[in-house]
C-alpha cells in the first residue's frame, strides 16, 4: 500500500468539443482532507466520476488507493465510497434495507452488515429511524444516510460531491460533525467538492478548478495569507473610474458591480488615511481579513482575464 | 463474490413486488378477466375446441400472460431505477457493470414466477387445473417463459433513456407479443402471415411449453403447436441473445457516458 491515496497525472475528460477537465495532476496522501473547489461547470463532478471510475478519462492516468482507473476498476471501487451530489438511495426501501442493499452489493455478509448499520446509525443519530421508509425521512436525514452507504464497506477513500448541496445550516453543521467523526475513528481519506468555501477551510489542502483546470492549490490558510493581509471593499458609483485612479498604489481591483475590492498589505494605522482618501467618492468603505471565497473571487478573476489574454 | 450482490437485487425485486399490493392484485385479476370473462364469452361462441373447452384451453395463455406481464414490468423498472437513486447504488458497487443486466433479469424472473405461483394457486382452486398436468414440464415452462420475458424486457430497457415511453412500450412491446402468440388461439390455425410471425415470437414457444404441460395427460385436438424441444431450444436461445445484447449495450453506456454523470450535470456542474 502506497502512502499517496490518491495520484492523478494530467487527467483530462473530453464531451464532443468540450473540454470538462484538462490535464489535472494530483497527490493525495493517505488520511488527508481534501478540498476540490470551483464554480458550477468547472469540472469538479467529472474529476471525481473519472476518479472512480464511472467514466473513462480521454487521456491521462489516475491511481487510487494504488489501482489504476483504467485497468483495476473492480479494486478501486472496492476501495472507495461516493456520495453522489444526488442522492443513491431506493426511496421505496427502509433505512436498514438500503444499508443491507449496498452492503451486499459490497460483499458484506449479513452479521457485517448488521454490525456496521446499527454502528452507523447510532454515529450518525438515525438509530430511531431504522425501520423508516427512505422516503418518509427529512432531505437532511437523507444526505446523512447516503453518507452511511456510502461508508458501510469501510473504504480507505470518500468521495463528497458537494455532499450539503440544498441543505439548511444545522444539517449542514451535522453533516460535517459525521465526517470528522469518520475521519477520527477510521482515517479515512476524504474527497470532497463544495461550494460552501467556509466548509473547505478546514481541508489540509485545496485546490481551486477553472474551467477544468487546477488554477491554484495549497493549504487553506496559506492561500489566504498569499491573498493579502486585508480586503478593502469600496461601494461606489463609479467602480471603473475608482479602480483605474486608486490601482497604481493598491494593484489591481476585483469588481463587483458598485462594489471594488483591493488586496491589501499595508499596516492598520496606513489603512485608516486610505480609507479616507477613498470615502471621497464612495458611498462606503469596509476593510476585513480575507478568507477562502476571496481566494475564490481573485482566482477565479485571473482565470477569466488570463483566458481574455489568451 | 457475485452471489451476496445478486442477493441483493433478487431480495429487493421481491420485496418490493410483494409491497405494492395493487400490482399483484391486478397481476391477479388481469389474466382471470381473460380467463372467465373472455374465455366465457368466446367459448360460447365458439363451443369447443377439439375435446377441450376454450377455457380449458386458455389456462397456458394465461398464466404465460401472467409471466409476461409480470417479467416486463419487472425488468422495464430498470428504466426507473436509472433514474433514480438505485443506479448509482449499482454502478459504484464493486462489480462489473454486465452483471447488473443479468441481476435485474434474473430479479424480473422471480417476480414473475412468485405472480405465475400465486396464480397457479388461484387456478388450483377454483378446478382450473387439471390432474394431468405435467409438473416438471409446467416448471420448466414456467421458468423458461419468465427467463424470456424478463429477458426481452431488460433488451428494451438497455435502450430507454427515460420513463416517458412507458405506456408506449406497453403498447408497442407488450400487447404485440401476447397477441401474436398462441396465449389466445392455436397457432397452426391462424392465416399464414399471421402464423409466420407468432412461430417467430419466442414468447409463443414459452406458452407452447405450457400448454404441453397443461394437456401432457390424453391426446389433445388442439393442444401445443410446436415441439416441446424447439420451444425449450427457442426460448433459452432468445434470452441467452437477448441478455447478452442487453449487457453489452449496458456496459457501453456506462462507460461512454453513465447515467449518474447525465443526471448529475443535469444540476449545472
Amino acid at each position: 500500500m502506497t502512502d499517496v491515496a490518491i495520484r492523478a497525472d494530467r487527467l483530462t475528460k473530453r464531451y464532443g468539443d468540450t473540454l470538462a477537465v484538462v490535464g489535472v495532476d494530483l497527490a493525495i496522501p493517505r488520511g488527508q482532507f481534501f478540498g476540490l473547489l470551483g464554480p458550477n461547470g468547472a469540472g469538479k463532478t467529472s474529476t471525481i466520476h473519472m476518479l472512480s471510475t464511472l467514466i473513462r478519462p480521454t487521456s491521462g492516468e489516475a491511481c487510487v488507493a494504488g489501482y489504476s482507473v483504467h485497468t483495476q476498476k473492480l479494486a478501486v471501487r472496492r476501495s472507495i465510497g461516493v456520495v453522489f451530489q444526488d442522492p443513491a438511495l431506493d426511496r421505496t426501501l427502509s433505512v436498514a434495507e438500503n444499508l443491507r442493499f449496498a452492503g451486499l452489493l459490497n460483499d458484506l455478509s449479513c452479521s457485517e452488515i448488521k454490525r456496521r448499520s446499527t454502528e452507523l446509525l447510532e454515529l450518525f443519530g438515525l438509530s430511531e429511524k431504522r425501520d423508516h421508509p427512505v422516503a418518509s425521512l427529512s432531505g437532511g436525514m437523507r444526505r446523512t444516510l447516503d453518507i452511511a452507504r456510502g461508508v458501510i464497506h469501510q473504504p480507505q477513500i470518500l468521495f463528497l460531491d458537494e455532499p450539503t448541496i440544498g441543505l439548511d445550516l444545522p444539517n449542514r453543521r451535522a453533516i460535517w460533525r459525521y465526517v470528522t467523526g469518520l475521519r477520527a475513528r477510521l482515517g479515512i481519506t476524504v474527497f470532497l467538492t463544495t461550494h460552501y468555501l467556509e466548509e473547505a477551510a478546514d481541508c489540509d489542502e485545496v485546490a481551486f478548478l477553472s474551467s477544468g483546470r487546477i488554477v491554484r492549490s495549497g493549504h487553506p490558510r496559506a492561500l489566504i495569507e498569499q491573498l493579502g493581509r486585508y480586503i478593502v471593499e469600496v461601494e461606489t458609483d463609479n467602480p471603473a473610474e475608482l479602480a483605474e485612479q486608486f490601482a497604481p498604489r493598491l494593484g489591481a481591483a476585483l469588481i463587483e458591480v458598485d462594489c471594488v475590492q483591493f488586496r491589501c498589505n499595508k499596516e492598520p494605522a496606513e489603512l485608516v488615511s486610505l480609507q479616507g482618501e477613498l470615502a471621497v467618492s464612495a458611498r462606503a468603505v469596509r476593510w476585513r481579513r480575507p478568507n477562502l471565497n476571496d481566494v475564490f473571487l481573485w482566482v477565479n478573476q485571473t482565470g477569466t482575464s488570463q483566458k481574455r489574454a489568451a | 463474490m457475485i452471489a451476496r450482490p445478486m442477493i441483493a437485487v433478487l431480495e429487493r425485486e421481491v420485496l418490493k413486488l410483494l409491497r405494492q399490493r395493487g400490482r399483484l392484485l391486478s397481476a391477479m385479476v388481469r389474466p382471470m378477466l381473460w380467463l372467465l370473462v373472455i374465455g366465457a364469452g368466446l367459448g360460447a361462441v365458439q363451443g369447443k375446441l377439439g375435446d377441450l373447452s376454450y377455457q380449458a384451453f386458455l389456462v397456458p395463455g394465461v398464466l404465460g400472460m401472467t409471466l409476461l406481464f409480470g417479467g416486463m414490468l419487472a425488468a422495464l423498472s430498470t428504466v426507473y431505477d436509472k433514474e433514480s437513486g438505485v443506479m448509482r447504488m449499482l454502478v459504484i458497487a464493486p462489480i462489473e457493470h454486465y452483471w447488473i443486466v443479468l441481476a435485474k433479469a434474473l430479479g424480473a424472473t422471480l417476480s414473475a414466477l412468485v405472480q405465475a405461483l400465486m396464480l397457479l394457486v388461484l387456478l388450483g382452486m377454483l378446478g382450473y387445473l387439471s390432474p394431468q398436468v405435467s409438473i416438471p414440464l409446467l416448471a420448466v415452462g414456467l421458468l423458461g417463459t419468465a427467463l424470456a420475458c424478463a429477458s426481452l424486457g431488460m433488451l428494451v430497457a438497455a435502450w430507454s433513456r427515460t420513463l416517458d415511453n412507458f405506456a408506449t412500450m406497453m403498447n408497442l412491446v407488450i400487447f404485440p407479443v401476447f397477441f401474436l402468440s398462441g396465449s389466445l388461439y392455436p397457432v397452426q390455425q391462424l392465416p399464414s402471415a399471421l402464423r409466420f410471425v407468432a412461430t417467430l415470437n419466442p414468447y409463443t414457444h414459452g406458452v407452447d411449453i405450457l400448454k404441453h404441460a397443461a394437456t401432457a395427460g390424453p391426446t389433445v385436438a388442439f393442444g401445443a403447436d410446436f415441439d416441446v424441444g424447439l420451444d425449450l431450444a427457442v426460448v433459452i436461445g432468445f434470452s441467452a441473445a437477448a441478455l447478452a445484447v442487453a449487457a453489452a449495450r449496458f456496459s457501453r453506456d456506462t462507460a461512454n457516458e453513465p447515467l449518474v454523470h447525465r443526471l448529475a450535470r443535469k444540476q449545472g456542474d
